[in-house]
């Protein structure tokens, strides 16, 4: 099963979009802050990590980094509440961010986006 | 106008002051030569009109005794002495025709009684008369002679009784032998006083009897020849109680005339010789000699005053030629200054300081009004300085402002896209998983709760669409122009836009189609505002135009979107621009904000117009790609433009 960790500071918004994705079918795990997200991926060591640009602790882009270190397979999807300008977006992606998404996101097309990626994914 | 000017003060003064020490001493000497001479003057006339009445007494008395001694020869002839009565009458004959003054002659014996008797007015034979007791006997018998006894012939004619004792010479000793006695006329002293004094004259001269006032004689005969015959009682009395033999002064009358008068006395008479004048007559040499001073004087003091005045102005001409020159230096005029004598003197020297002075104020002004000049030239240059610094300020402000108006709502959209897209996020994620649980569940429950879920799904869209809306307008997204060819790019813009059925749409493109450079997404953004906001406000049915249209002069190009709707208010029209303004019910405010901002970064404008009842026409104006300048980075204008053309 496809396991995926969510790190966002908002409650409500990590359980939901859990239980959504939960309804999907993929395995979720939750973190409140870029902390706590870090030891989370460590221990469970997710295909997936959304997490959110801006936390209490640290950055989204810091988590990104860390988590692209610790794992090139890791699919590494960011949230944001705003416009992202092409420098930062560039930044993320140099840092090894997979993909944006903006809230209120489409949970339809973000399923389907996690399981393309998924099996574009190159095994190991 | 300039002040009168008060000339010659200084020539007043100076002349003055020249006459005072000039003129005063002067006129204090001549004062006391003129009393002087006018005292020796009057000494002089007083001491001529003595003289007068010396000289007069004297033939007075000269006069009388040529009778007396007529009367003593004869008497004392001894053919008379011998009182030979035809004797006696011849020698009284003879003196009758010599001497006219002589009336009557007489002659008696040593008793008083007449013996002889003959007179120029007595009948043939006369009455003889005794003598005895008469003074002029009694004096004659006693001291030889007797000379008085005035009386007036017949009433009028002066006479006075002469008489000489008759003495026989041959007896021892001589015996008194009788007396010859004359009545003489005194006319002839009136005739002699009134050649010396013409009644015609001033002057006149009298001979008076000083015991009993009886005028004897006087210069004119109408004085005289009358029975009362008197001078002045005046007169007299002041004559009669001198004591001195002659003497004389001034006398002021009763009636106010003054005279001057002398009078002398008669040698061994009581006879009084008296002339007068009156003091004007007679200190008329006096009155001229001073009047001719007078006159000296005030020619003397005309000249001296134009002499004075003459000087005067010949010195303070210089010194008023100096102050025209200060007053014209005063008004600033360096030039034309009255020429300036420059004499060898204090003058001469106070002109050269003067006109030294005066080029060195020139030259002294002349810089203050270069400085001057420079200074209004720096203040201008200033004040225009500071008149473009402040409208570079001002521009600057209301840019900042702007900026920072920007500013703020772009940190506002940013916490409203934070703190409300999360809640959207939960709210839309919390729908999905209902809708995807009750899908899943059971396709038969209540539509009405599909219903819902759709109005919610829809709701959070449309948040989302106003959120999105505040976000654009507030981003400083980087401008991204491409070089399109306008009306193709609209062509497909138009084509994709999803226009409701009942709008029309009216396209008019200017024949030319111009290249512009444009970030396609910023404008095709202001373009759908305005569509959208078009078509909103004609729910029933309605034309939306785009038309295109070139500038004469090729370099921008208009694009005009116009509405056949309502219009809008003119008081409406100028706050459309604004961010947040809006009529909607529903609206951001921000859609023609974004506009003018997407217009603004393209260096375009936008214009509107709007008729009420009519519709509304905004003119969005961009400029035309000049040729010659290179395409902006980004898609070749090849790329783009014929693949729309196609």
């Amino acid at each position: 099963m496809v396991k995926l960790l969510i790190i966002d500071d908002d409650a409500h918004l990590r359980e939901s979009l859990a239980e959504v994705l939960e309804l999907e079918g993929f395995e979720c795990s939750q973190a409140g802050a870029a902390h706590s997200g870090i030891e989370a991926a460590k221990k469970v060591d997710p295909d997936v990590v959304i997490m959110d640009i801006q936390l209490p602790d640290s950055s989204g882009f810091q988590i990104c980094q860390t988590l692209r270190k610790r794992s090139r397979q890791t699919i590494l999807i960011m949230m944001t509440g705003r416009f992202l300008s092409s420098e930062e977006k560039k930044q993320g992606f140099e840092l090894g961010a997979d993909e944006y998404i903006t809230k209120p996101f489409d949970l339809a097309e973000l399923s389907i986006r996690i399981k393309q990626l998924l099996s574009r994914r190159t095994p190991g | 106008m300039p002040p009168p000017a008060r000339r010659g003060k200084l020539a007043y003064k100076i002349l003055f002051w020249f006459l005072l020490i000039s003129l005063a001493p002067m006129g204090v000497v001549g004062y006391h030569l003129v009393g002087i001479s006018q005292a020796s003057l009057r000494k002089e006339t007083l001491a001529m009109q003595e003289s007068l009445a010396v000289g007069f007494a004297d033939t007075v008395y000269k006069y009388v005794t040529t009778f007396r001694n007529v009367l003593a020869e004869t008497a004392g002839i001894d053919e008379f002495a011998s009182m030979n009565s035809v004797k006696q009458q011849q020698y009284l004959n003879r003196i009758m025709q010599v001497h006219l003054a002589v009336l009557e002659l007489s002659v008696s014996n040593v008793q008083g009684s007449e013996q002889m008797r003959t007179g120029r007015f007595l009948g043939p034979a006369p009455e003889m008369r005794s003598f005895e007791g008469e003074e002029f006997f009694i004096e004659t018998m006693r001291r030889g002679q007797y000379i008085g006894k005035l009386e007036r012939f017949q009433g009028l004619y002066p006479t006075a009784t002469i008489a000489v004792a008759v003495v026989d010479q041959k007896a021892q000793p001589a015996k008194a032998m009788g007396v010859l006695m004359a009545r003489v006329s005194l006319n002839g002293l009136s005739s002699m006083l009134g050649m010396e004094f013409p009644a015609t004259g001033k002057s006149a001269a009298a001979v008076v009897d000083k015991r009993d006032g009886f005028l004897i004689a006087h210069s004119s005969p109408k004085e005289v020849f009358k029975p009362d015959a008197r001078i002045s009682d005046e007169v007299l009395k002041i004559i009669t109680t001198q004591t001195a033999p002659k003497g004389g002064g001034e006398m002021a009358l009763a009636d106010g005339r003054r005279l001057l008068g002398a009078y002398a006395d008669v040698r061994d008479l009581d006879w009084v010789v008296y002339v007068q004048q009156p003091v004007e007559y007679a200190y008329q040499t006096a009155a001229e000699m001073r009047n001719q001073i007078f006159r000296v004087l005030v020619w003397v003091v005309l000249f001296t005053i134009l002499l004075s005045l003459a000087v005067a102005g010949h010195i303070t001409q210089p010194i008023r030629l100096l102050r025209e020159a200060a007053a014209r230096l005063g008004r600033g005029q360096f030039e034309d200054l009255p020429e300036m004598m420059t004499t060898n003197d204090e003058i001469g020297d106070l002109a050269q300081t003067f006109l030294a002075m005066s080029e060195s104020l020139k030259e002294k002004t002349g810089e203050l009004i270069h400085a001057k000049q420079e200074l209004e030239k720096f203040t201008k240059f200033l004040e225009k300085r500071v008149e473009a610094r402040t409208r570079e300020l001002k521009s600057a402000q209301d840019e900042l402002i702007k900026k920072e108006r920007l500013a703020a709502i772009g940190q506002m959209a940013s916490v409203v896209g934070h703190e409300i897209r999360n809640p959207l996020a939960v709210i839309n994620n919390s729908i999905y998983f209902i809708k995807t649980k009750l899908g899943t569940a059971s396709a038969g429950t209540d539509p009405k709760i599909d219903k819902h879920i759709r109005i919610i799904e829809s709701e959070i869209k449309q948040a989302n669409g106003i959120i999105n809306e505040i976000l654009t307008y507030s981003r400083t997204r980087e401008l991204k122009p491409e070089r399109v060819f306008l009306s193709a790019w609209l062509d497909e813009l138009l084509s994709v836009y999803p226009f409701p059925p009942h709008i029309v749409l009216d396209k008019q493109f200017d024949p030319i189609n111009p290249l512009v450079d444009i970030d396609t997404t910023e404008i095709q953004q202001a373009i759908r505002n305005l569509m959208n906001n078009g078509i909103e406000v004609m729910p029933q049915n309605g034309t939306v135009s785009v038309h295109t249209r070139v500038a004469d002069d090729r370099k921008s190009v208009a694009i005009l979107i116009g509405d056949t709707g309502p219009g809008i208010p003119a008081d409406v029209l100028d706050k459309i621009f604004a961010p947040f303004f809006t009529t909607k019910a529903r609206g951001t405010g921000l859609g023609l904000a974004v506009v003018r901002k997407v217009l603004d970064r393209h260096n375009g404008s936008v214009e509107v117009e709007s008729v009420v009842g009519r519709g509304t026409v905004f003119k969005l104006t961009v400029p035309v790609a000049q040729p010659g300048t290179p395409p902006p980075s980004g898609a070749p204008a090849g790329a783009a433009g014929p693949q729309h053309m196609a």
